[in-house]
């Protein structure tokens, strides 16, 4: 536990480095608003050229951006089937008729199960997932015998395919994007940057400092609070509570033996942490200097007209086409 | 000159029997306090009070000749630094020059100052090279000195050590003995608020709280010649000092402890 690492900052030198986190939070919004301006294929394509560029400048393996695209994995398959599924305009590009059968229905909860218990033994999951669902469609479109239970009619469009591949893209270079703010900014200077940009919103009565010192003050107690986690579960251990197997009820109780000490030892830690800030003349909403400050350089200004170059484009390219 | 003046100060949690009933002290420029009692005997409670964290029932607090009050309390704070028990709990910034730097900010010291200071205080107590590391890398003695740099920092004229040195190993708490004395002899008043004999035992004059009352007060030496108060406090007292209580009540000559001492290492 003493090696705990909050954010996916990944160490180095290239320019995403340099830069002021406030520019790359800027940045990173204005490439995202011109993503979603972008209604057509080919543009979204040279956008995503446009990140590619900006990860391989940047030093950033495509490997990391990968593993940060792994959680949206199924997000993705499921925008990308229901687009194919509802989206009925355009040419017709492939239909085929899919009937269940008496015989193919249990084929069919036979592949399924077979592919739930093995799946903890392949690697790439994702893949298998998707092989599987290639072959019951497979299946059901080729291997018709015996009286037929139900059928429908696959039919993919060129308007559908076109409109799945396209959100796939987008939503790929947004996230894409917001990973690379994560990987080349400390969290701490996240949270600075967030706080200068929000700053604007003490006119609605927001206090940008106010929220930037509870965001540090959680990224400084994540580590504790998961020590504390840690060793609670082994004096519950200690006693016999079994945090690995147990029903879902059983788990439901081990969570709350948990919750319960955790809640009252932060209560406790925030009534210390208090005294302790009040203490040192800390005194909320009041001015302060501060240790870090935030120096913008030329090479943000570059960026900066670089990213609504992009934006005037997309919306030409909207615009005119 | 007095720099805290405390007179008739009772205090009490909601509805609960008094935690603190008219205690009256003081304590001079210049000199090492310890306020000695067991648990639950107030003595937390009478830090957090001087510092402003807890209203007073009744009573009056001066500090450096203001009385605190609403208005006063800020600048009351800026007078008094506060090393709390849990080392954890008062460590505010992601590294140790954020959390040395925290109390600074407060008091909006310039930047390049703050920078400054960070360096020289984390090498008045040996934390230089820990400048960049977060908390969890450190062990409690090492963060509790990052406290004490957080403080010195501020400059403030009095530090109270409130069980600061209760949750460390030996070793720990001995670093930050030796650091409380140097912090003293610099012209700092401190005051230490402990349980624990040995660590009064060192200071220039001891209090003595049991229930919330003033039960002893006065020079280290003349208290521990006091048997009966001594006795009286539920304190965990000294070996030293219960043996020469033993021999006291035996009321043996000299020459006879010294031939019992002399036997005694012979048998050996």
């Amino acid at each position: 536990m003493k090696n705990i690492i909050i954010g996916q900052y990944l160490p180095g030198t290239s320019f995403l480095y340099k830069m002021d986190p406030r520019s790359k939070i800027i940045a990173l919004m204005i490439l995202m608003i011109s993503t979603f301006i972008l209604k057509d294929v080919t543009h979204i394509l040279i956008m995503l050229g446009v990140v590619l560029l900006i990860l391989k400048i940047g030093g950033i393996p495509i490997a990391r951006i990968a593993r940060g695209l792994k959680p949206i994995m199924i997000l993705l398959l499921f925008t990308f089937t229901f687009q194919i599924i509802f989206i009925k305009t355009g040419t017709l590009i492939f239909d085929a008729e899919l009937t269940l059968t008496v015989f193919t229905l249990p084929l069919m909860i036979f592949i399924i199960l077979f592919w739930y218990l093995t799946r903890r033994y392949i690697k790439f999951k994702f893949l298998y997932l998707l092989i599987t669902a290639f072959g019951i469609l497979t299946m059901l479109a080729l291997y018709t015998p015996g009286s037929v239970l139900s059928s429908s009619t696959l039919e993919v469009y060129g308007d559908g395919l076109s409109g799945a591949f396209f959100i796939m893209v987008r939503l790929i270079i947004i996230v894409t994007l917001s990973t690379i703010l994560t990987l080349t900014t400390k969290p701490t200077d996240l949270n600075l940057g967030l706080e200068k940009i929000l700053k604007p919103l003490s006119i609605i009565r927001i206090n940008a400092e106010e929220i930037a010192m509870i965001i540090s003050i959680a990224l400084r107690y994540i580590p504790t609070l998961l020590d504390e986690a840690n060793k609670i579960m082994l004096a519950q251990a200690s006693r016999g509570v079994d945090f690995t197997e147990g029903k879902l009820k059983d788990k439901v109780m081990q969570i709350i033996s948990l919750l319960v000490p955790m809640f009252i030892i932060s209560f406790k830690r925030s009534d210390d942490l208090a005294n302790a800030m009040e203490a040192r003349s800390f005194v909320p909403g009041k001015r302060r200097t501060r240790l870090h400050t935030l120096s913008w350089h030329n090479l943000d200004t570059t960026v900066i007209v670089f990213c609504i170059f992009i934006f005037i484009s997309a919306i030409t390219v909207r615009v005119m086409f | 000159m007095n720099i805290i003046e405390i007179k008739d100060l009772s205090f009490s949690y909601q509805d609960e029997i008094d935690a603190l009933s008219n205690v009256t002290l003081s304590v001079k420029k210049g000199e090492w306090v310890s306020i000695l009692g067991h648990n639950g005997s107030g003595k937390s409670t009478l830090s957090k009070l001087i510092i402003g964290l807890l209203k007073a029932d009744s009573g009056e607090i001066k500090v450096d000749g203001v009385i605190l009050n609403e208005e006063s309390v800020h600048d009351i704070r800026r007078k008094i630094g506060i090393v709390f028990q849990n080392p954890d709990n008062q460590f505010v910034g992601v590294t140790v020059e954020d959390d040395i730097a925290f109390g600074m900010e407060n008091l909006c010291f310039e930047q390049s100052d703050i920078i400054d200071k960070i360096k020289e205080y984390a090498e008045k107590v040996s934390m230089s090279e820990y400048l960049k590391k977060e908390p969890h890398a450190l062990s409690g003695g090492q963060k509790q000195r990052v406290a004490i740099a957080g403080i010195l920092a501020m400059k403030t004229d009095i530090i109270i050590f409130d069980e600061a040195t209760s949750m460390l190993d030996p070793k720990g708490r001995e670093s930050i003995m030796n650091y409380i004395k140097e912090i003293n002899k610099a012209g700092v008043t401190v005051i230490t608020i402990t349980h624990d004999m040995k660590e009064a035992v060192l200071s220039d004059r001891i209090i003595i709280l049991k229930e919330g009352r003033v039960i002893a007060c006065g020079d280290t030496n003349d208290i521990l010649n006091d048997k009966e108060t001594l006795n009286s406090s539920n304190l965990e007292l000294l070996l030293p000092l219960k043996l020469q209580y033993l021999l006291d009540e035996a009321n043996l000559s000299n020459d006879k402890v010294k031939d019992i001492l002399w036997q005694l290492s012979l048998n050996k």
